[in-house]
């Protein structure tokens, strides 16, 4: 009697609990109370569970003793101070200890603290007697489906304000809108591991089709909160509002030089000055000439085509390294980078979004051993 | 559907034909009527105007234009060709000139694709009209770059012959002058003893020679040696006028060829025999002639290709041989040619996908340069 009257007050009590689960969703291992342990009354299911669990966190413990005294052997070695001895110190030693020229990153030796070795393990989601606090543990996701629900929830939010708006006659303007330029939603690796389930391409479309549901509700203003918690945001901002100002030439032109231009292995500096007539010099000497295709020539002229200014802007281009196309794409992205601040900001938005200011870091891929090529394989010959 | 009869009957159906017939109706702004070349003046720069048929077979059948422009007149069914201000100027050079002081030599030069050779085919046009014997030689690296054949010369000691391309230039110039000739009736001043048998005795007519020269491929570079000092001979008696135009001139100066010996030595251009007759007709020492002599970045090899000025492109010997010359730059289009260019090629359906501002990203694609307009534009 008294141990289910135990349960019952125990679940009263998770209510709160599952009201905070909304948000995060608990990844820690539940202890069951010695108590019904004791009382032989718990389900199979939770006893598995219970085992499993503190397996886990035997194992856990293990790893993170032999974590901290490696840790401590290594700052010896490195003849560092062992109490004060950082991730970053560990990640120096390892690479200076075992330097390693495999590509992948993830191949090379490391060491890290085991949590973020060992993937994070669902929470129990059930009492001692069997019973689910979850109303949709048996949808077999119910972290999912409750984010749906709660999505869905934001929306109802969006629409009650919204209706308020109109009965107080005055309609949502643009500025109410839900604003999420810049950001992107999660992508399904990054969800699945917040939710802590694995998720189907089906259901991660769902997801994606509810939130921008959300997002295209007139007055979801309030709910941006919400909203990025599921978004990433594209690229540093920062970065991009840091704008210079064109300076004046000894003409009274306005000029600006963007200087680290860089594709494939050209480097180039790019100066644009306006007023112009369309003028384009490379290396002092050459106009587009440079040139000899017309792919590399439309490369250079693309970002003044996009923002329709060809023909308003001088460019003086020094390049040097790497081949055509490179040499073409370094002066592209010097161009866009200079034009940023001849034009306002919805067509930099644009520009952005065309790709015109994002660098291309892609490098010409190895040849491999055994291989023609980077992938093309050798003809295969019976004998 | 009547189309699809028609086409049945290819006869009938060629009355209907796209070719395009002779602007009659009304001029468009960027074409002018004026096919005299000498008075063509300063109001129809930028203009194109048609050679007519009869004229360009005359002077064009054995060369002179540029393959890709004439490959390009073919689709359009006419030979225009704007006029520009280099060709303009040097007509009113010759036009102003006295032609019985030593002749002057004007040196085309500009960047690939600028318009030199068509200049000069411009040029060649008028001295065709005011009935100057053309001495016109289309490109000079054809014969140090692929020569046909080559062979030891029987006259000079370790020189080589370039048979085959001898005779075709003697046929291209027989063409070329093929109205003149017959009319001044020139004579040869000497006898010319090619072998035992076979002499032209003083006092045959200059096409004798030329004929000996394309019937006895062997004598025909010997022919266009005597050829050239006849000329000069006998337009420093008055007895004619000369117009020597010749593309690729600094090739003549260049220090080296393809042409290989029998003991596969290379041969420098001096040592092949077509080069001595060229440069003198080409020297300062007789009158009653011009000279056009175009230099080209691409007449030399890939080492000699960094500029494209005289000074360069001759080198210091072609420099000094020219000297005194009249330089002439050809540019590229100023912006109404290029509008006009760019009508011209509308007109003949040469560009017809068109959207707004096309003009304007061709002209920066191109850099108002004719050839590279002319490439850019050919899958439009």
């Amino acid at each position: 009697m008294t141990s289910l009257l135990n349960g019952v007050r125990r679940t009263n009590s998770l209510i709160p609990l599952l009201k905070q689960m909304k948000i995060t969703f608990s990844t820690e291992t539940v202890q069951a109370a010695p108590l019904a342990v004791n009382t032989q009354k718990v389900s199979k299911a939770m006893k598995a569970y219970l085992e499993r669990a503190q397996e886990h966190d035997n194992f856990m413990k293990a790893q993170t003793i032999e974590f901290q005294i490696g840790k401590r052997h290594l700052a010896n070695i490195m003849g560092a101070d062992p109490e004060n001895f950082t991730q970053e110190d560990i990640d120096e030693a390892i690479e200076y200890l075992f330097p390693s020229g495999l590509f992948d990153k993830k191949a090379r030796p490391m060491m890290k603290a085991p949590e973020e070795i060992f993937p994070s393990r669902k929470a129990a989601e059930f009492d001692e007697t069997g019973r689910p606090f979850h109303s949709m543990f048996y949808t077999g996701k119910p972290n999912f489906f409750q984010l749906l629900h709660n999505i869905v929830a934001e929306i109802r939010k969006a629409q009650y304000i919204e209706d308020k708006m109109i009965q107080r006659g005055r309609l949502p303007a643009e500025t109410d809108r839900l604003d999420m330029t810049g950001f992107a939603w999660l992508s399904k690796t990054d969800l699945e591991k917040i939710l802590v389930e694995t998720i189907s391409d089906l259901e991660y479309n769902n997801f994606l089709n509810t939130m921008n549901r959300l997002a295209a509700q007139p007055a979801a203003f309030k709910c941006r909160e919400f909203a990025l918690q599921y978004a990433k945001p594209l690229i540093d901002q920062s970065k991009i509002s840091e704008i210079p100002k064109p300076q004046f030439d000894e003409n009274g032109k306005q000029f600006i030089t963007t200087y680290e231009c860089l594709r494939k292995t050209a480097r180039a500096d790019v100066t644009i000055r306006f007023p112009g007539t369309g003028k384009v010099t490379i290396n002092k000497d050459h106009d587009i000439t440079y040139f000899k295709h017309v792919q590399s020539r439309e490369q250079v002229l693309f970002p003044m085509i996009f923002i329709n200014q060809l023909g308003k802007f001088d460019v003086e281009a020094n390049v040097e390294g790497g081949g055509v196309s490179g040499q073409a794409g370094a002066i592209r992205w010097g161009i866009a980078m200079g034009l940023r601040s001849f034009v306002d900001s919805d067509v930099i938005e644009d520009m952005r979004v065309a790709g015109l200011l994002t660098r291309d870091y892609r490098r010409r891929e190895r040849k491999k051993p055994g291989q023609e090529g980077a992938r093309r394989k050798y003809t295969w010959k019976k004998r | 559907m009547l189309i699809r009869q028609l086409k049945q009957f290819p006869r009938a159906l060629s009355h209907f034909s796209t070719v395009a017939e002779p602007a009659q109706v009304k001029l468009e702004h960027f074409r002018t009527n004026e096919s005299t070349v000498s008075s063509q003046g300063s109001q129809h720069i930028g203009r194109f105007y048609r050679i007519p048929l009869e004229e360009r077979k005359q002077l064009f059948t054995h060369g002179g234009l540029p393959k890709s422009f004439e490959k390009q007149a073919k689709t359009f069914g006419e030979v225009c060709v704007m006029v520009r201000e280099p060709a303009v100027e040097i007509i009113d050079y010759i036009k102003s000139s006295d032609l019985s002081r030593p002749v002057n030599r004007f040196v085309l030069h500009g960047d690939d694709g600028c318009g030199k050779s068509l200049t000069l085919a411009h040029v060649l046009h008028y001295g065709l009209q005011n009935e100057f014997v053309l001495v016109h030689v289309p490109w000079v690296p054809n014969w140090f770059k692929r020569p046909k054949e080559t062979a030891n010369s029987s006259t000079h000691e370790g020189f080589i012959d370039l048979p085959f391309d001898s005779a075709a230039w003697l046929i291209h110039f027989k063409t070329q002058n093929a109205n003149l000739l017959p009319k001044l009736n020139l004579k040869t001043t000497k006898d010319y003893v090619w072998s035992k048998r076979e002499t032209t005795p003083a006092g045959s007519t200059l096409l004798e020679l030329i004929e000996h020269g394309i019937n006895r491929v062997k004598f025909a570079s010997d022919a266009i040696t005597a050829l050239l000092s006849e000329l000069k001979q006998h337009s420093t008696d008055g007895k004619c006028k000369v117009m020597v135009g010749i593309d690729g001139y600094n090739a003549f100066f260049h220090d080296k060829t393809r042409i290989l010996t029998e003991n596969k030595a290379k041969v420098t251009p001096d040592k092949v025999t077509l080069t001595k007759p060229f440069l003198d007709i080409t020297n300062y020492d007789w009158t009653n002639g011009v000279c056009i002599l175009a230099v080209d970045r691409i007449a030399l090899t890939e080492e000699r290709m960094e500029s494209s000025l005289p000074r360069y492109q001759l080198g210091k010997e072609g420099f000094e041989h020219c000297d005194p010359f009249i330089p002439i730059k050809v540019e590229n289009y100023s912006e109404e040619e290029f509008e006009n260019c760019i009508a011209y090629y509308l007109d003949r359906r040469w560009i017809q996908n068109v959207t707004e501002g096309f003009d304007n990203e061709l002209k920066h694609l191109s850099a108002k340069n004719p050839y590279n307009l002319m490439s850019v534009c050919a899958p439009l």
